[in-house]
């Protein structure tokens, strides 16, 4: 209750956007509303410019209109999933309207067969930015734990 | 009183010392089936460091999310995989605790004072589908209990 305390209203308006991005991908199967109308509201959290570095091995998605593309292609298949962010720690840089935030992302994926749910961890820094009075996500890295 | 000495001993044992953890995924195999629950034991480095056999909790942005894996070479020391053998210094490592060995290959990587090399004990599955490699001593959580 301290720490959430001790929070300023930037910290707690950028938590409040990471959890709704969560939200909304998590809601893409009930929602009702159609796939690129969707996949534009994904796209509605980030920056024009934005810039997704997933690791080594995958190609960097640069972007907004690429991600919400990609977004609307793999959307049947991220319909099988679900996204769990924990450990959201949110840093503001001093002197300018961004900040840095460190969080784990848990991809839940259920079979559709026999309902076994499996889970893969993967941890990620974030570069968030006020842009309009509205908190968007400028670029986001994969961070290898293991390397 | 008593009952108020135990609820805050059991609240500093659970909530700092041993956390009560659940094992997801199959990369511990046979060790650890998906599902299972286990403590780590966060006092467990306190006075002593980490060895080689050791299953550890690994911390990624925080503690909710831990990677559970099992320390196979030391700081310092070469560590590499042929055909699925695992070598430090050279040497090939005994594992009895590895059931099924896919055939994995991975270059020599020499470990800084403060890294471990971490890997679970199912290598049946691909390499391409399995977490592992160096870990900086700051990551490590504890030592899992059985």
């Amino acid at each position: 209750m301290v720490w959430q305390g001790r929070e300023t209203g930037d910290e707690r308006a950028i938590r409040a956007r990471i959890d709704a991005l969560r939200n909304d991908i998590n809601t893409s199967t009930t929602d009702g509303i159609g796939t690129l109308a969707h996949a534009a509201q994904i796209g509605s959290y980030f920056t024009d410019d934005v810039t997704i570095e997933l690791g080594e091995g995958a190609t960097a998605i640069h972007t907004r209109d690429t991600l919400m593309g990609i977004a609307a292609r793999l959307q049947p298949r991220t319909a099988a999933f679900r996204l769990d962010l924990d450990d959201v720690s949110v840093e503001m840089v001093p002197g300018t309207a961004a900040a840095d935030v460190l969080l784990t992302a848990s991809f839940v994926r259920r079979s559709l067969s026999t309902g076994e749910e499996s889970l893969d961890a993967r941890e990620f820094s974030l570069v968030c930015q006020k842009d309009g009075g509205t908190w968007r996500i400028a670029r986001v890295t994969a961070i290898d734990t293991l390397r | 009183m008593r009952v108020v000495v135990l609820a805050v001993i059991s609240f500093i044992t659970f909530g700092w010392v041993l956390i009560p953890v659940r094992a997801e995924g199959i990369s511990m195999l046979p060790t650890f089936e998906s599902g299972s629950l286990h403590l780590v034991n966060r006092a467990a480095y306190l006075n002593a460091r980490p060895t080689r056999g050791d299953v550890i909790a690994i911390k990624l942005a925080g503690p909710h999310v831990l990677y559970v894996k099992r320390i196979i070479a030391m700081p310092g020391e070469r560590v590499a995989f042929v055909k699925g053998q695992v070598y430090v210094n050279g040497a090939p490592l005994a594992e009895p605790y590895v059931r099924n060995r896919r055939q994995w290959d991975v270059p020599e990587v020499t470990l800084t004072s403060r890294e471990y090399f971490v890997v679970g004990d199912n290598r049946g599955m691909r390499a391409a589908d399995h977490d592992f490699g160096r870990v900086d001593v700051s990551r490590v959580v504890g030592k899992v209990l059985f």
